[in-house]
């Protein structure tokens, strides 16, 4: 799955589940949308359906740290890259 | 001495704040020396030679603040405590509660012997305190690191805990009421109803704030008072087929309470 294809389904996500008006990829997350940590983790569970693997407890806590969508899928992409090598 | 009855006479106000002071007094004590004596070595066995404690923490825990609240009945009789039986046989739900008084979690917790709940993040940094709750799968509020670690564990092992018959219990306004009305609803106790479909008990809990009133240390015993919890609303959505956004469970929940006018 291509970088612009995992991040419409992720956007979609928001939209649909989180009920965001127009998410814009810098957005801080936190501040802008008030998604907190429990929304983390829900997302974080959407991700593995899409992705077909499960994070790690260490990847998870990891993403805590994730403030906006870009943020999102440059750690899917670090933690593909990752699993790769 | 029909005169030394009145609220107003010093020594009638002496003599209730004497009384005030010995129940809180007693009441420390057993939170001291009960927990020393009775309690702190079941803690330890549980904790050194069971492989997940979680439950038989949260079975503790219940046990020492039913005899909390057992010694509040002894010594303040004019505090009555009405809980309906239904909501203790409440299980495998998200239960959110009205805040009044730092009793309200003591009360949950007393009446639920297998529940979680969530806690603020500076307790779990207390000695003793803050190992006891974590041992007791209590779930830090906020997931900065340290506490990013603990929040995940819990939640991931959430779901089964709910179908176990386990209770997560939450007040959803993260504080105290000042004035007995609904405060802001944090929406954290919609979410993991919604994530694990699981269905919300709304409590609605009365005059703790009577008793331990909020910026007061000593409790307010000499007055005639009942504290009780009910369930006034239970929400079971369809989550498989229409399925509730956050915020129609947290507005359906505003609107129950006030309807109740809180």
């Amino acid at each position: 799955m291509t970088r612009d294809e995992f991040k419409n389904k992720i956007l979609t996500i928001f939209i649909e589940d989180f009920e965001f008006e127009q998410p814009g990829l810098d957005d801080n997350l936190r501040d802008d949308h008030g998604f907190d940590s429990i929304d983390a983790l829900e997302l974080l569970g959407k991700m593995e359906l899409i992705l077909g693997f499960s994070f790690t407890r260490e990847e998870k806590e990891a993403a805590m740290s994730i403030r906006t969508i870009n943020d999102i899928l440059d750690y899917v992409e670090e933690i593909k890259e990752s699993r790769t090598q | 001495m029909a005169e030394m009855q009145t609220p107003d006479n010093p020594l009638s106000v002496l003599a209730d704040r004497c009384i005030d002071c010995s129940v809180t007094l007693a009441c420390w004590a057993w939170f001291i020396f009960g927990f020393l004596r009775f309690f702190s070595w079941r803690y330890l066995f549980f904790a050194l030679f069971t492989k997940d404690p979680e439950l038989s923490f949260q079975r503790l825990n219940s046990q020492f603040y039913r005899i909390f609240f057992r010694i509040v009945n002894v010594t303040a009789p004019r505090q009555r405590i009405e809980i309906d039986d239904e909501v203790a046989s409440i299980t495998s739900a998200v239960v959110v509660c009205n805040h009044l008084s730092y009793l309200d979690p003591l009360l949950l917790i007393a009446l639920f012997q297998k529940h979680r709940t969530i806690v603020k993040s500076r307790f779990f940094t207390i000695p003793i305190f803050g190992w006891m709750i974590k041992k007791s799968g209590y779930i830090p509020a906020t997931s900065e690191w340290p506490f990013s670690r603990i929040m995940i564990r819990q939640m991931e092992t959430m779901e089964s805990y709910l179908k176990s018959g386990g209770n997560l219990f939450i007040f959803p306004e993260g504080t105290r009421s000042r004035d007995g009305k609904i405060g802001k609803l944090n929406n954290g106790a919609f979410k993991i109803a919604r994530m694990y479909k699981a269905p919300i008990y709304v409590l609605q809990l009365r005059n703790s704030d009577r008793l331990f009133t909020p910026g007061k240390f000593l409790f307010n015993t000499r007055m005639r008072n009942t504290i009780d919890i009910k369930i006034i609303d239970r929400i079971e959505p369809d989550y498989q087929n229409n399925p509730p956004t956050t915020s129609e469970l947290e507005a359906r929940v505003r609107q129950v309470y006030s309807e109740r006018k809180l």
